[in-house]
This record gives C-alpha cells, sequence and structure tokens, in this order.
C-alpha cells in the first residue's frame, strides 16, 4: 500500500478511529487558545491541579449514577470548578503563592479521588480515569467534545480583548470596563470545561499535556498572540492526528501517544524553534 | 473634582497617615510629592477606585469607568507579553465608537505627538523603558478622560521625553482636565504645577507648589 495511504487508512476504515480523530482535533483546537492564555497568565500548573481535581467529582459521579456521560461531567465540573475556586479564594485571603496553593489542592484531591473509587469498590479503573482511552470514545462523547469544542472557542473569540487586557495590564481594564473579572471567570471555568470533556476521552493527565504542550510549543515560534493560537492548534492537532497513527500501528496506548508526539514537538521546538530557540543566536533585543 | 473626606489609606490595619480631606478643582493641575513608601501611588488607585480606602471617602464627579484615566507605573507589565506597540496604545480605544478609518488616524496622530512613529510593529520585549512609558502615555492620550491620574509619569524618560511629557501635561490641564501627577522631581513639580499635596506620616499639607517646595528644600534630595 501506498506510505501515504497509511497515514488515512485506519480513519477511513474504522469508526472508533474516526470518532477519536475528530473528538481529539476539536479538543486540539478549544485547548490552544486557553493553553496559551495560561501560560501568560502564568498560571501553567493550574491545569494540573484542576485535572486532580476532576477525579474525585468524577469518581463520585461514578458512584452514584455508573459510567454516563452526564454524571462524570456534572461530577468532574463540579469538583474541578471548587477546586480551583478553593486554590484562588485562600490565595486571595491568605496571600499564599498561587503555586502553593494549587500544589497543596491536587495531591488532596488526587487522594480523594483514589479513596473514593477504592470505596466504590474499584469497578472503574484509575488507569483509565487518569490516561484514559481515546478509541473508547463513543458517539454521546463525541457529541459532548463537539459541543463543548464550540462553546469554548465561541466564548473566547468574545472575551478575547478584555481577557488579553486583563492578563497584560488589569489595572487599565478596571479603569475602562467592568468586564475584567467576568472574563477570569469564564475562562477558569472554560479551562475546566473542557478538562472535563478531555479526560473522558484521553485521560484527565493527557488532556493536560494536550492543553499546554502545543501552547508553550508555540512560544518558540512567535511573538504574537494571534499567530500563537494558531500555531497551538495546529501542533495539537498534529499530535493527536500522529499519536492515534503511532497508537494504532504498534498497539500503543492512545493518550500517552498523543501527549508523547506533542512532547517531541515540544522538544523540537525548544531546539530549532526560531524565537529564543536554542540553536538561534541570542535575541537582539531591539530588532523587530 | 475630586474630594476626598477624613480618607484614611494603606493595608489594612496600617493606614499611611491620619484621615485627610482635600479637593482638587475640576480642572486643576496637582502634583503629589513626598517619600517613598508614602503612599503616593496607593492614593492614586484609591481615587482610581482600583483600591479600596481603609476610611473615608472619594468622590469623583465622573463616572468610574472610562471616566479616570490611570498611568501607572510599568513595572507592572508583563514585558514578554506577545503584543507589539501598535496594539498596546490602540487598547485606548476601549469604548469608543471610531470607524476603522478614525481609529487608523487617531492612532498615528497620537504615536506620532509621542514620538513613537516607527515603532508600532515593535515587540514590548524590545522596546526600551522610556519607549514603553511614552506608548503607555499615547495610549491614555487615546482615552480622552476628564480625569487623568499618572503615577511618576517621567520614570524612564530621557530629558527630551520628560519634556514632552511635561507639553502634553499642560495641554490636558489646557483642555479643562482634572490632572494629579506624583513626581518625585521637585523641582520640575514646583517649575510645572500650581498646587502640591504633599504625604506624610503624621499628616499631608495641601497647597501652593511654590510655597510647599520652597518652604522644605531639605525635601529635594528625597
Amino acid at each position: 500500500m501506498h506510505f501515504a495511504a497509511h497515514l488515512w487508512m485506519p480513519f477511513l476504515d474504522f469508526v472508533f478511529m474516526r470518532r477519536a480523530l475528530i473528538g481529539g482535533l476539536v479538543l486540539a483546537c478549544s485547548t490552544a487558545p486557553l493553553g496559551v492564555f495560561l501560560i501568560l497568565r502564568r498560571m501553567s500548573l493550574i491545569g494540573d491541579a484542576v485535572a486532580h481535581g476532576i477525579l474525585p467529582g468524577a469518581a463520585l459521579g461514578f458512584w452514584f449514577a455508573g459510567l454516563s456521560l452526564p454524571a462524570l461531567t456534572i461530577g468532574g465540573l463540579g469538583a474541578g470548578l471548587s477546586m480551583a475556586g478553593l486554590s484562588a479564594w485562600i490565595t486571595r485571603r491568605t496571600g499564599l503563592r498561587e503555586d502553593a496553593s494549587l500544589a497543596a489542592i491536587y495531591p488532596i484531591s488526587l487522594a480523594a479521588g483514589v479513596l473514593i473509587l477504592g470505596i466504590a469498590g474499584k469497578r472503574l479503573d484509575l488507569l483509565h480515569l487518569l490516561f484514559g482511552s481515546a478509541l473508547a470514545v463513543d458517539e454521546t462523547t463525541l457529541t459532548g467534545m463537539l459541543w463543548v469544542s464550540s462553546f469554548s472557542l465561541l466564548a473566547m473569540a468574545l472575551i478575547y480583548k478584555p481577557l488579553l487586557l486583563d492578563t497584560l495590564d488589569p489595572l487599565f481594564l478596571q479603569t475602562v470596563s467592568r468586564l475584567g473579572p467576568l472574563a477570569h471567570g469564564l475562562f477558569l471555568t472554560l479551562v475546566v470545561l473542557n478538562l472535563v470533556i478531555g479526560f473522558q476521552a484521553i485521560g484527565a493527565l493527557m488532556v493536560v499535556g494536550l492543553m499546554m504542550l502545543p501552547a508553550i510549543a508555540s512560544r518558540f515560534w512567535s511573538r504574537r498572540l494571534p499567530v500563537l493560537i494558531a500555531i497551538s492548534a495546529v501542533l495539537g492537532c498534529l499530535s493527536v492526528w500522529l499519536g492515534l497513527l503511532l497508537s494504532f500501528y504498534y498497539s500503543l496506548p492512545s493518550g500517552p501517544a498523543i501527549v508523547l508526539v506533542a512532547g517531541g514537538g515540544y522538544l523540537l521546538s525548544v531546539v530549532f524553534g526560531p524565537v529564543h530557540g536554542l540553536l538561534r543566536r541570542p535575541p537582539l533585543l531591539t530588532s523587530q | 473634582m475630586i474630594t476626598c473626606t477624613a480618607l484614611r489609606w494603606g493595608a489594612p490595619g496600617q493606614p499611611l497617615t491620619p484621615p485627610i480631606d482635600f479637593t482638587l478643582e475640576k480642572g486643576s493641575l496637582t502634583g503629589v510629592i513626598g517619600p517613598n513608601g508614602c503612599g503616593k501611588s496607593s492614593l492614586l488607585k484609591v481615587i482610581a477606585g482600583l483600591q479600596k480606602p481603609l476610611a473615608g471617602k472619594v468622590v469623583v464627579d465622573v463616572s468610574r469607568r472610562g471616566g479616570l484615566a490611570f498611568l501607572p507605573q510599568q513595572q507592572q507589565l508583563d514585558r514578554q507579553f506577545p503584543i507589539n506597540l501598535q496594539e498596546l496604545v490602540a487598547a485606548g480605544f476601549w469604548g469608543a465608537r471610531l470607524s476603522a478609518a478614525q481609529r487608523s488616524e487617531r492612532l498615528q496622530a497620537v504615536l506620532e505627538d509621542w514620538c513613537l512613529s516607527g515603532l508600532e510593529l515593535r515587540p514590548l520585549m524590545a522596546l526600551s523603558g522610556g519607549q514603553l512609558q511614552r506608548a503607555l502615555l499615547a495610549r491614555m492620550s487615546l482615552a480622552d478622560s476628564p480625569v487623568l491620574l499618572l503615577d511618576e509619569p517621567h520614570a524612564a524618560l530621557d530629558e527630551e521625553g520628560q519634556a514632552l511629557c511635561w507639553n502634553h501635561i499642560h495641554a490636558w490641564h489646557a483642555e479643562g482636565r482634572t490632572v494629579v501627577v506624583v513626581c518625585h522631581d521637585l523641582a520640575s513639580v514646583r517649575h510645572h504645577t500650581q498646587q502640591v499635596l504633599q504625604i506624610k506620616s503624621n499628616g499631608c499639607v495641601f497647597g501652593s507648589s511654590k510655597e510647599l517646595i520652597r518652604a522644605q528644600p531639605q525635601m529635594q534630595v528625597a
């Protein structure tokens, strides 16, 4: 068979591969702007904290309702939002550094999740929750992913300008508009929503990789925000596609395959990227 | 007009001064002076509504959104942020109802006013401190706010830049806007403003700049 055909064949021949691909691609597109803004806001670690935070909620949802999409989603969303909210609240009230407060929240969440799963009788595999299985994306999950991605892309387009200013110069935004806290809150909700819908496809920890790795890698390719977001989406889509192919041909677990391809993209960017990459000379700060 | 009544501000439980009262008339130009850490920047934030006073109140007779423009100290900006000078300045159009052509024309004029022409596409990281400061001042010029609060607008500016900045401050003053400037250069404050608010830990003095600054020449080394 022609080599190029190998790149498409699995997706044409198998419905589960097609679903995994479409789900992964929409997720890569909707998490791209989120990852880029998380980095700009110096909140790169919150993805990890929320992903762990989702676990006890999803486990509770599973305990009460079994393996149902709405139960897992509502549980995960509730737990993820309360973990992110609790950490933000502690930071604001006590002045504890943001990263320390996140680092404190996520072992608590992880332990609580594992504990609940233990009590529930291990019917839901912890490994499945953490690392997922893209190849098990069913029709309902795929529909959910399409809805979440469309909603989050649309919402990001609407809050793009206030969110940008709130990130760069919150005091300025506060003097001209009240939209800052709203944009911030909606943004965090979108992060949690994407992680929750993603964890069912590629696992709670792996979806963080898909969100952050392309976004961090894109920083080595451009200095313009819209370009960063576009590059991040393209890198994410490439990782999903190549990762699924690798997983198909070499029988690898799909989530880690996708994230490792994204990781490879990140390492290549660090070396070859034109913006401060290792192979570039130190940037002339006054050059255009 | 900005009226402060029995105002105390600072960190919770640690007011910086005894309660103070003062009124800045509409269209006035006021310098705010005092040693480091006396609360000048916080006072501007309290007036701008960005920080809550500990006690007392501040009444400003313009809208809190858009009516007040606040120039913060620039170290609060993330220089690695991936936007260029033009995009930073254009944020000053927030809420303005202008066509694309009007915006572009206005933007070019303002950039020229602040000697920034030719730097439009430079990323923030590649701007010097003075260029960034002028960009922030240019952004403020776009907003047309009736009240302008400037926190050390001359920081990082060279001699020419400082003169340019004072020229604009005088132009804003001449247009009838209320301008409040925090500045450490007492000689300039004395020369350029009529009234001064001097903040001290034992109270504040409000009066003519000529009298207040001449009365305490030792302050000039602060």
